[in-house]
């Protein structure tokens, strides 16, 4: 009896000597799961912010507050990028409808989601995204990170439900260590799926085009791509009022006289359920319009050389087309040397060095 | 010590008296409105004529107005703004706010429509909300719009746009200055200014001018260019005070 008493004094003072200090943090890289005591000692996974230069007559880009631009994070973007995992049954990854070598776009008119379905809008370029004030053909989300939400749960698309990527990402050998890494979180949620996506996205800058070249004096233009030129920056072909700046997008909506009413998609006013928003879509850059046929919202056009005829015949009058089609019914009247010049001038938007890298 | 806490804290009170002084200082606010035949701007319908007998509608209104500035009859002057752009489709673009304007007696306001040479570069406002949507293409002689007027006329699907800046090198903008009255003292409280586009005006007097010759674009066309801008300087723009 008295040998019980002592032990349970001898246990009780031992706790009481040695109680165990260490981090008691379970996002620390040094977390003591047996640590009673914080003792400051925690350490973190540190980030590598990453900068995005401003490319010559850019707008700085407009980076969200709350998902900082860092090494770890982009990396871990392409890799969730590239992952069929995000797919209900792993067969398909963001890449395969925005595939690099066409500029990060689809060269099928719709592309086809995992059920074998086809959407009906023409996957876009993904370039210089960070410059975009909204995304999708109707501007339907205002961030990247809300929009990279949609295609993966989109049930003609991915398929899949957040629950499952979730269920999937934090059982996996790889990404809880990628995500603590990038954001020092323990468990693996959308938020931090889409940040990462959303950070990758941002760096698919496109600014090394002949065109680029030329206006820094390192490289001359042809007659035909100067003649180009001149006509897409006047008023003789007026690309340059939506196409404009360094960017070749205005951020902005508008019918361009594709199609009379009733329109089969009504585009922006899907959006904002605004009637006079029907039939407006946002202007794509012309960045890599060489490499990301087929061309409009429904990918109707499949050449460059079909969407400088479109343009030429003047459009087609509905009660929103932008006046900007000012020359609606009467055509640019290009000849067809002048036709051939606008092409040309379009092909210097190309960078080869950005399907590549 | 207690005696110098207390004379601290008088001291603090005291100090933040004043700036509950200067808390009541005088804010100006610049308003453009817009008008047609003198009645308020209705977009998107085709109630309009202009003097060459067209009837027409307004769909887009953008423009740079620049430079800003109050005058003062000791001879000082106040740069309220550089440049503010006007969207008709955005009422947050419809006026500007400057706060604490010193007080003393203004004698005229001026301003330029659109930027004048030493404004008017490629890609100088490239962080700036219009930059994308002002810009105007260097082949063209580089800048900004000054102003993109744009609309229908005659029938719903005919268009005319009216595109002004500075065309190949030519600077085309124009100060506008208006006598005011208009005196700033604190206990007076706030004060308006009103900065009014009279948009028919652009197309008469002196110089008429028809969409079905120009409507299709007047970006390279300089004669077009100065006799908008010469109907500009004559009527367009008019200056009212709330005091």
């Amino acid at each position: 009896m008295y040998l019980l008493l002592g032990a349970i004094l001898i246990i009780s003072c031992k706790k009481d000597l040695a109680p165990i200090s260490g981090c008691t943090d379970n996002i620390a890289i040094n977390y003591n799961p047996n640590a009673i005591t914080e003792d400051q000692s925690c350490n973190y996974f540190s980030t590598t912010p990453y900068v995005i230069e401003t490319p010559y007559g850019f707008p700085d880009m407009k980076i969200p507050s709350d998902n900082p631009m860092t090494v770890e994070g982009i990396a871990l973007g392409e890799k969730l990028f590239k992952d069929p995992i995000l797919s209900a049954d792993n067969t398909q990854a963001c890449i395969n409808c925005h595939q690099q070598n066409f500029s990060f776009s689809d060269p099928n008119q719709f592309s086809t989601g995992i059920d074998n379905i086809q959407g009906n809008r023409n996957a876009s370029a993904l370039i210089n995204l960070g410059w975009n004030t909204s995304f999708n053909w109707d501007g339907s989300s205002l961030t990247l990170e809300e929009q990279a939400f949609e295609p993966v749960t989109n049930s003609i698309e991915m398929h899949n439900t957040w629950m499952n990527v979730e269920l999937e990402l934090n059982s996996h050998s790889d990404y809880p260590f990628l995500f603590k890494q990038a954001f020092n979180i323990n468990y693996i949620d959308s938020n931090h799926i889409v940040k990462a996506i959303a950070q990758f996205e941002r760096t698919l800058i496109s600014t090394d085009s002949k065109l680029d070249r030329y206006l820094k004096n390192e490289e001359q233009l042809t007659i035909s791509e100067l003649n180009g030129y001149a006509i897409f920056n006047t008023e003789k072909g007026d690309c340059f009022h939506c196409h404009s700046t360094n960017m070749f997008m205005d951020n902005l909506f508008h019918n361009n006289g594709l199609d009379i009413e009733p329109f089969i998609d009504i585009g922006r006013a899907k959006a904002t359920s605004n009637p006079s928003d029907n039939g407006k879509f946002k202007t794509p850059t012309l960045r890599n319009v060489e490499m990301t046929a087929p061309y409009m919202h429904d990918g109707r056009f499949a050449t460059l050389e079909e969407v400088v005829e479109h343009y030429d015949s003047g459009g087609k009058y509905s009660t929103t087309v932008d006046p900007l089609m000012k020359k609606l019914g009467v055509g640019l009247q290009l000849s067809n040397q002048e036709k051939k010049d606008l092409v040309a001038y379009l092909k210097t938007l190309t960078d080869h060095e950005f399907i590549t890298q | 010590m207690k005696k110098t806490l207390t004379l601290i804290s008088a001291i603090a009170f005291l100090f933040t008296s004043c700036d509950k002084d200067k808390a009541i200082a005088t804010d100006m606010t610049i308003n453009f409105t817009h008008t047609v035949d003198a009645s308020e701007l209705m977009t998107n319908s085709m109630i309009y004529t202009n003097e060459a007998g067209e009837n027409y509608d307004i769909q887009t209104l953008k423009y740079l107005i620049s430079d800003i500035t109050l005058h003062s009859e000791n001879g000082s002057s106040l740069l309220l703004d550089e440049v503010h752009f006007i969207d008709i489709s955005d009422e947050s673009t419809f006026s500007l706010t400057y706060n604490e304007v010193p007080n003393n007696n203004y004698t005229s306001i001026s301003f330029d429509m659109g930027l004048d040479t030493a404004k008017n570069i490629s890609n100088k406002y490239v962080n700036d909300d219009f930059h994308t949507t002002m810009f105007w293409p260097e082949p063209n002689g580089g800048g900004y719009h000054y102003m993109k007027l744009e609309g229908a006329y005659n029938n719903d699907s005919t268009f005319y746009n009216t595109h002004t800046g500075g065309t190949m090198g030519a600077d085309y903008s124009f100060n506008h200055v208006e006598n005011i009255s208009l005196t700033v003292d604190n206990d007076l409280g706030d004060v308006s200014v009103n900065i009014n586009m009279e948009i028919n005006n652009w197309y008469n007097s002196p110089n008429q001018i028809e969409f079905s010759s120009y409507g299709m674009g007047i970006m390279m066309n300089m004669m077009m260019q100065m006799n908008i801008q010469m109907n500009g300087i004559t009527d367009v723009f008019s200056v009212t005070v709330d005091n």
